[in-house]
């Protein structure tokens, strides 16, 4: 009886065809969205990891509670053997320090008085030591417009933007403007090694990229950081791990009496990441249903016509002894069948141009400009082990579901009302 | 064979709902066919044929009165059990064909066995003896739309004998066809009837069909009018 039915599905195209599209169509479009959607989200995630969050970040407490003004006084010290003392706890972690501050960036001419001035983000990262994995981690290569990494204290990197717009060039010395950690005012003097463009407006406005050691000579900070940023070897983010992480981290030493005990924050806790992990990991499941309820009522459709065409076919098979049930559920069986092989088809199709996005991605960097989010401008899709199935999902369920609405006439009607109405 | 009484219809009745009053469609009918009878029902349309057809072929029950298909009690069976009794005892035949149109000849035929789960052996048998009966062995790889109206009847003939049933109840085959091909089929099916001792029971007011039958019932408004033995049949 099921090779009767396959062939059946296969020689009656309007029988399977347009159904196979329609679960094909829906599959792939369900495969790639979700792969695109994770794609884009975890590089978001990956991106504000490695920018700003880490996967878990350490702050001293009171810093955490103020962290949007960057409060140098509030900054870590004794960062030295805090990460040392990291790195016997937890080995399977990398540990790195940062220094962030705000300031003003003074361009002078050639007498030495104010060219230009604007305002500056200050990143400070270990530029120097020939074991970082900063400058990688942050891309910085890839960003530098104009000129060169630095190679040696007292050289900077600074937002191509601002350089254009205070007129530049590489070699050009450039004073910062700030704060130390102890209040008083900071002056220091960089050379411009090169210029950066990240593509974003929160990463370009004002940037200003220089070396740890150079930082904590300038503001005062010696074995000092705002914050320690730890990252696991090799592998993305796991919220779960990261939990664990902090939590027997914050019990370990974060004290509630003392404001400046370290406090161990996951990345899903930093500003606003809570919400884009909820949503990337919603979205793929709503994405699903969506597509089980539209391809529902699409399959319902072709399911009654197709249902209205074979309706002579339904009375013979009562009048020869099958009973309305069998007839019900062979419907069904094909609904299955049809519904896998349109999920096949679809996830084919679906992986092969996630394949092609997760090599090549697309860049929209033309489109955001002035996007104040941060998220990469090349959209990429990622290839999971879900994507394989996650297709199925929608695509047999909603064959079946779309069957099942369609035949249920045939299960619902008396045989002989049934067969009057089959016009045998 | 043994000529026993294989239908027995007493005092049926047959009541069709429409709007909130009721049609009667079959009103205290009375009957009772033989083991290999050749049996026309016939009468105008409206007269009750096909319901009463149905009725013996187990897709429809009475309202009132017993109908009793070989020992079984039509208004007793369960959908089960009726379902038994179409798959097993009862063949069918349609006035228009009513073959599937994706499937060959040969699958035609044969799907009436694959709801009785015999071996494929077996059913090879049957479906080549079917078509051996109805002279359409050199079409077992045919579709219907390639088939003329008389080969699909044929087919149709085939499909409703392969299981060899013991009442074959066919509702106007000739309607469809031209006179020289009605000739052929009835004659393919009288030819059947006595080497299978199969019954047959025809719904029909084609003059055609009546010539074959031993037996003709009238019917009028639901009721029997006259029961008569033709004795100068063909064949």
């Amino acid at each position: 009886m099921i090779r009767f039915l396959l062939k059946g599905i296969l020689r009656d195209r309007s029988r399977s065809l347009l159904p196979v599209i329609v679960v094909a169509l829906g599959v792939f479009l369900t495969v790639f969205m979700s792969g695109w959607f994770q794609g884009i989200m975890g590089d978001m995630i990956d991106m504000n990891a490695r920018f700003s969050s880490g996967h878990v970040k350490i702050m001293t407490r009171a810093y955490d509670e103020n962290s949007g003004q960057a409060p140098l006084d509030l900054a870590l010290l004794d960062v030295a053997s805090l990460k040392k003392q990291l790195y016997v706890e937890y080995p399977d972690m990398e540990w790195v320090e940062r220094i962030r501050s705000g300031g003003l960036l003074d361009v002078p001419d050639e007498n030495g008085e104010t060219r230009g001035q604007g305002p500056a983000m200050v990143t400070a990262i270990d530029l120097l030591s020939p074991e970082s994995r900063e400058v990688d981690r942050l891309n910085i290569p890839d960003a530098i417009v104009k000129g060169e990494l630095p190679d040696q204290p007292g050289e900077t990197l600074i937002s191509d933007d601002f350089a254009e717009k205070f007129e530049v060039a590489i070699g050009d010395e450039v004073t910062l403007f700030g704060s130390t950690m102890n209040g008083s005012m900071m002056f220091y003097t960089f050379t411009v090694s090169g210029t950066i463009r990240f593509g974003n407006t929160l990463l370009d406005r004002g940037a200003i990229f220089i070396d740890i050691k150079d930082a904590q000579l300038a503001m005062d900070m010696e074995d000092g950081a705002t914050e320690i940023l730890g990252y696991f070897n090799n592998q993305p983010y796991i919220d779960e791990e990261a939990m664990a992480l902090a939590t027997s981290y914050n019990e370990k030493y974060s004290l509630e009496e003392d404001e400046f005990s370290p406090k161990m924050i996951r990345l899903a806790e930093a500003a606003g990441m809570a919400d884009y992990l909820a949503i990337a990991e919603n979205m793929v499941g709503m994405m699903v249903f969506i597509f089980i309820i539209a391809m529902s009522i699409v399959l319902w459709n072709t399911g009654l016509l197709g249902g209205l065409r074979r309706y002579s076919e339904f009375g013979v098979r009562l009048a020869l002894g099958e009973e309305k049930k069998h007839i019900y559920r062979t419907t069904l069986w094909e609904a299955v069948l049809i519904g896998i092989i349109g999920s096949i088809v679809g996830t084919i199709f679906g992986l092969a141009l996630s394949y092609r996005l997760q090599a090549h991605g697309v860049d929209f960097s033309g489109m955001m400009d002035n996007l104040g989010v941060m998220m990469p401008t090349v959209f990429r899709a990622v290839v999971t082990p879900s994507m394989y199935v996650v297709g199925f999902i929608p695509g047999v369920l909603a064959t079946v579901m779309g069957s099942a609405l369609a035949g249920f006439a045939i299960y619902k009607r008396k045989t002989a009302q049934l067969f009057n109405e089959l016009e045998v | 064979m043994e000529n026993s009484s294989i239908i027995r219809i007493e005092k049926l009745v047959k009541r069709f709902p429409v709007g909130r009053s009721e049609f009667t469609a079959l009103n205290n009918v009375n009957l009772t066919i033989d083991r290999g009878e050749f049996l026309g029902l016939v009468g105008p349309s409206g007269s009750g044929k096909t319901t009463l057809l149905n009725i013996i072929g187990s897709l429809d029950t009475p309202s009132e009165g017993v109908v009793t298909v070989l020992d079984n009690s039509i208004a007793s069976l369960s959908h089960k059990q009726s379902s038994k009794l179409r798959n097993r005892h009862i063949g069918f035949i349609f006035q228009t064909y009513n073959l599937l149109p994706v499937y060959t000849v040969y699958e035609n035929v044969e799907f009436a066995l694959l709801l009785q789960k015999l071996s494929s052996n077996a059913r090879k048998k049957a479906v080549t003896d079917a078509l051996e009966w109805v002279g359409l062995t050199d079409k077992i790889k045919s579709k219907p739309a390639m088939l003329s109206g008389g080969e699909c009847q044929r087919v149709a003939i085939a499909r409703s004998m392969v299981k060899r049933p013991e009442i074959v109840l066919a509702d106007e085959p000739t309607a469809n066809l031209d006179s020289k091909n009605s000739h052929h089929i009835l004659q393919t099916m009288k030819s059947l009837n006595k080497e299978l001792n199969t019954t047959f029971i025809f719904a029909t007011h084609d003059e055609k069909v009546m010539q074959y039958l031993n037996r003709k019932v009238s019917l009028e408004d639901g009721q029997i009018v006259k029961d008569e033995l033709m004795k100068n049949s063909k064949n």
